[in-house]
Formats: C-alpha cells, sequence, structure tokens
C-alpha cells in the first residue's frame, strides 16, 4: 500500500526531469495520423454535449427544436437562464448553498473524527485495534443506494428521521471508511520518533495528534478533502431519500431533479438549469485538475 | 504516553498498569466517536436489512418472520430475473468497453506532454460531474425531442428509438456510462504505464520489434495488475448504477433498462413488498462483497510483487 501511495505522490515532481525522454512519445506517435483521428474522435464526443449544453441554455425553446447545434447570433438569449437564477421554485443556486453547506459540514466532522482514530489506529501495534480498522474497511463493501432503506428506520428510532442533521450524520459515517484507510496508510509512513519527541516535550496525545502529526498529513487530507466533497456534492440518493420534499432543502441534484420531473418538455428550463448545476463541478476541476485526479485515483484504488 | 518521570522513579507495576489503562482510555477516546457514528449509521442499517429480508413486512402493518423465503424467490418474479439481467449486462458490457477504451486511450496518451495531459482531463472531465445530471444531458440529446433526432427530422428522417426503443435504449445506457466513465480508467492506465522503464521499450524496438508487437507483448502484460484491479473496480461500480438510470431512461421503456438497485427503490418506495426489496439489497450486497473481496486479494498480490521487485 505504501509502495503504491508513494509513487502516485512522487510522480509530478519527478515528471519534468524526464520530460518527453520515453521513446513513444518521441518516436513514430505524434506524427501518426491514426493518433489524431483517435484524439479528434475523443474530443468531438467528449465535448459535444457540454457544447451542446452551453449553446442551448441561451436560445428559445423554437430555436432548440429546430436548430439545436447552430449558434443563431441573433436569436441568443439570456431571458432563461436569468429566469432559471432567480426561479422561486426548485433554484439551482439556492441549491449550491446548501450542497455547500453540506459539503463543508461532512468535511470538517469526518476529518474531526477519521483524524484521531486513523491516529490510534495507525500508531497501536495491538491486535484489537487493527480489528477497529477491518471494522470499518468493511464498510467500503456496503452499496450505500441498495441500503438507504433501513437508514430511514433508524434514523427515526433516534428522532433524527427527515432532519439536516440525519443527514449529514448518515454522510460522515459514509466518508469514514475511506477516509480512515486512507489516513492510516498515510501515518504509517511518518516516523514515531516525532511522536515521543512531542511526548518528551510533555504533549499529550491529542495535541500530539492536532499540533505534530496533523499538520504532515496534508497530502492525505488534501485527498480526502477532495473525494468526500465531489462524492458530497454530486450524491442524489441520500438527500432525496433522507430529506423529503417537505424538509424544504434541496440540494443541486435534488433540485435538478425535482425540477425536471415537472418541465422535462421545456427545454428553455432544462438546459440553464443543467449548466447551473454543472458549471461550478467543471470550474473547480478546471483549476485543481491534477490534485482532482490524482485525489479521486487514490481513493478509489486504495478505498 | 506515559509519564518519563514515574517510570523512571519506582518502574513499580502498580503505576506501568495505571498508565497504560489511561493509554488505553486515550485510545478509546481517540477511536470512539468515529466508531459509535459509523456503528449506528452505517453497520446497524446493514443488520435491519438482514432481519427485514427474512419477514414479510410490507412497510404499514406487523412484520411476520417468515425465513429464508424472499431468498428463494430471488429470481422468481419476471422484473426481479430482468433487472438481474439489465444489471449484468451494463457490468459486462460497461467493463470490458470501459476497460478498452481506457487501455487505448491511455496508450496514446501517455506521454508527458501539455496535449497529452489536456486529452486526458477532457476524457476524465465527467468523472467529476453528478451521474444525475449527465443523463438529464444525455436524455436532452438523444430523447425524442433530443437534439439528434430534432437534426435528423430536418432531413427528413425517422426519430431513432435511443430512449423509446426497449433494446436501444439499453445500449444507449451502457453507451452513456462508458462515456461518462472511461476517463478514469484512462489516467489509472497512464499512471501504470508510466512507470514501465523506457530502456526495455527501447531494448524491444532495437531487436526490431514494431509499435503493436511491444505494446501488446511488453506493455500491457506488465501492467495487467492495474488492469485487473480496474476491471473489477468497473465492475464493482456498475452494478450499483442508479443515478444514471434514474435520469436517462426512468427505467424504461417498459422496464427494459431497469437495473436491480433501481428496482430495489422503486419496490421499497410502493411500500407493498419492503421484505422482499431488503432481501435483493443483501443479496446485492453479498455480491459486491465478493467482488470487492476479489479486488483487495488483487491489490494484496499487486503489492506484494511491488515490494518484492
Amino acid at each position: 500500500m505504501v509502495v503504491l501511495e508513494a509513487k502516485v505522490h512522487d510522480r509530478p515532481q519527478a515528471a519534468p526531469a524526464k520530460g518527453g525522454k520515453a521513446p513513444g512519445t518521441e518516436r513514430g506517435e505524434p506524427r501518426s495520423p491514426g493518433r489524431w483521428v483517435l484524439l479528434g474522435v475523443l474530443f468531438v464526443i467528449m465535448i459535444v454535449p457540454v457544447y451542446l449544453l452551453v449553446v442551448n441554455a441561451f436560445k428559445s425553446q423554437q430555436d432548440i427544436l429546430d436548430n439545436p447545434f447552430s449558434i443563431p447570433l441573433s436569436g441568443l438569449t439570456f431571458e432563461h437562464m436569468s429566469a432559471a437564477v432567480s426561479s422561486p421554485q426548485f433554484n439551482v443556486i439556492d441549491g449550491y448553498g446548501f450542497t455547500l453547506f453540506l459539503v463543508v459540514l461532512v468535511d470538517v466532522l469526518c476529518i474531526l473524527l477519521a483524524g484521531p482514530a486513523a491516529y490510534a489506529i495507525a500508531r497501536s501495534l495491538k491486535r484489537r485495534t487493527q480489528l477497529v480498522l477491518l471494522y470499518f474497511l468493511a464498510g467500503t463493501f456496503i452499496p450505500g443506494a441498495a441500503v438507504i432503506i433501513p437508514v430511514i428506520y433508524v434514523l427515526r428510532e433516534i428522532g433524527l428521521a427527515n432532519t439536516v442533521t440525519g443527514l449529514v450524520a448518515h454522510d460522515v459515517a459514509s466518508t469514514l471508511p475511506v477516509s480512515i484507510f486512507l489516513f492510516v496508510g498515510f501515518i504509517r509512513t511518518i516516523p514515531v520518533d516525532i511522536d515521543h519527541a512531542a511526548t518528551i516535550d510533555g504533549a499529550g496525545r491529542f495535541r500530539t495528534f492536532w499540533a505534530i502529526i496533523f499538520p504532515l498529513m496534508r497530502p492525505a487530507v488534501v485527498t480526502v478533502l477532495i473525494l468526500n466533497s465531489i462524492g458530497i456534492w454530486n450524491d442524489f440518493v441520500s438527500p432525496q431519500i433522507l430529506l423529503s420534499p417537505s424538509s424544504g432543502h434541496y440540494t443541486v441534484t435534488t433540485a435538478v431533479y425535482a425540477g425536471i420531473s415537472q418541465y422535462s418538455t421545456d427545454l428553455t428550463k432544462v438546459f440553464p438549469n443543467l449548466l447551473l448545476a454543472i458549471a461550478p463541478v467543471v470550474i473547480f476541476f478546471i483549476y485543481m485538475q491534477r490534485h482532482i485526479i490524482s485525489g479521486l485515483t487514490v481513493g478509489a484504488v486504495k478505498g | 504516553m506515559v509519564e518519563l518521570a514515574e517510570l523512571t522513579a519506582g518502574l513499580d507495576r502498580q503505576a506501568r498498569r495505571r498508565a497504560r489503562l489511561r493509554e488505553s482510555a486515550v485510545s478509546f477516546a481517540m477511536m470512539g466517536p468515529a466508531v459509535l457514528l459509523y456503528t449506528v449509521m452505517t453497520v446497524v442499517p446493514v443488520g435491519v436489512a438482514v432481519y427485514l429480508s427474512l419477514t414479510d413486512w410490507d412497510g404499514f402493518s406487523a412484520a411476520a418472520f417468515i425465513g429464508l423465503d424472499n431468498y428463494k424467490h430471488l429470481f422468481d418474479d419476471p422484473s426481479s430475473s430482468e433487472a438481474w439481467y439489465v444489471t449484468a449486462l451494463i457490468a459486462t458490457a460497461g467493463t470490458v468497453l470501459m476497460v478498452g477504451l481506457g487501455l487505448v486511450y491511455a496508450l496514446a496518451l501517455k506521454g508527458r506532454s501539455r496535449a497529452n495531459s489536456f486529452f486526458r482531463a477532457v476524457a476524465y472531465f465527467p468523472h467529476v460531474i453528478s451521474a444525475l445530471i449527465l443523463g438529464y444531458l444525455w436524455a436532452a440529446i438523444l430523447g425524442t425531442n433530443g437534439a439528434i433526432n430534432n437534426t435528423l427530422a430536418k432531413f427528413g428522417i425517422e426519430p431513432l428509438g435511443f430512449l423509446f426503443d426497449e433494446q436501444f435504449a439499453l445500449i444507449s445506457l451502457i453507451g452513456v456510462i462508458v462515456w461518462a466513465g472511461f476517463g478514469f480508467n484512462v489516467v489509472l492506465f497512464v499512471a501504470a504505464l508510466q512507470t514501465v522503464p523506457a530502456e526495455l521499450l527501447e531494448a524491444a524496438a532495437i531487436d526490431g520489434a514494431s509499435k503493436r508487437q511491444i505494446n501488446l507483448r511488453i506493455v500491457i502484460p506488465m501492467i495487467a495488475p492495474v488492469v485487473t484491479v480496474a476491471t473489477v473496480l468497473n465492475l464493482v461500480g456498475l452494478i450499483r448504477a442508479y443515478d444514471i438510470v434514474v435520469s436517462l431512461t426512468g427505467g424504461g421503456p417498459a422496464g427494459s433498462t431497469q437495473t436491480f438497485t433501481y428496482l430495489i427503490l422503486a419496490r421499497s418506495f410502493e411500500g407493498t413488498k419492503v421484505g422482499y426489496a431488503t432481501a435483493q439489497a443483501v443479496f446485492l450486497m453479498v455480491v459486491s462483497a465478493v467482488l470487492a473481496l476479489v479486488v483487495t486479494a488483487l491489490r494484496n498480490r499487486q503489492d506484494q510483487a511491488a515490494t518484492g521487485s
């Protein structure tokens, strides 16, 4: 495990030194027309849906139906986009706020719970503690959506049914297994001597963790934050099922779902709302591309 | 940890035991909250699911214990076996296509140039977007009134049943899933390909091996462990497909694209066969646990190979 992690993190730094020296890249590849056909097909198939989304968000229903692919320079309108932004019902912009609130809260609580737990697990040699790690790992085998119904019964028993608290509790719990697993792997690469030095200086274990070890865990924390943030932001099943419409809270995904169930044939509502729903994630992706790709890859392969 | 003064002073057994006790208490305080929340919100629901699966509960009246009856009838009714067929087809066809395309594009984009990393991002970006939203986007493109059919109509061509022909809908669903997911494999494979030593490929080229021979005989076998891991990751992910089904086809037409998870959730809300639906959920959980165990075993073997070399 450790070996794999080291490689993934080292690679970006190692890249410039080796840049372009691989034989495959210098010879043949750039010149072969087959390669450019392959990449051309890739580009068209991946980008055309996004192009359609962006262009049609600023067209009238008639223009969308008649010429979905064209850009009618005179017919472009912000009317439907501003209608979507100010819509009183299933407003995606309102969804941003609530979803962001969920993401931040779940991220913070996950770190607060997973950090110390992972530290205790990583620094213990006891068999019992290793069983705790296995207990958490078993959670990665559970298909969340399929067992969401029993979660409702548990929340009802403890009086948190249909509350934001209940949703947050469920979301935090669902992020714990992978987060703890990644943290434990990382903490084990930090020399124990650092802990001993802190102990001699009189720091307790909580203090040692938060003041000394946690700041050293930055790469692992970034990975976990990216993994959890994107997971919670895109989650549909949990908010949809654990928060009924009567709660009045909509995330981006549940707002789009509720909206489209009502106006599916009105494309002047579909396209602007979908664009609003996708835009923040894509912008975030463009800015943080390398972190996101490596974070999600490490998370999936190891989690 | 342990007070050093105490240790050096006497080393008497009592002080040591007290120190160890305090140590355990601190460990417990560190792990306790996480263990508690995880137990209540994740483990207990699974227990509840197992219990409900042994009853005939309908969501309202009192549940009666009926043993393994629900499991005996897991494949009896037509919509369940149909859902299994759909799920298995999505998982296998989707995995084969995603891994295949992933390999093809990883080989084309393995170099460390700016153009390559741009194209990798282009292949990858749907992975960060909610599957629900992607499904709606594709529904607006492939639907009866979608961009493609409206364009075809201008040339007098009959609309194609991307989403309203039963077989075509399943193909469209798999296509969209592959579109959204293969980029993840590209990135995974590129990372593996970049660890293949350049000298090896140079030596093969000097010995007169063609590009295709090098790729098929040397490069792909060298990244085989990563391909295996990706295969199982894709399988585990795809047998749980739900969000994209909701938004792209809604399980239709005529239930022809209902996946297993879709069926489980739909049934739980009808509120008539909750016990039966949870039995299916438990079964799905066992299947994904088996697949996930396989991935763990393969990964451990891979790690051992990595440390051994």
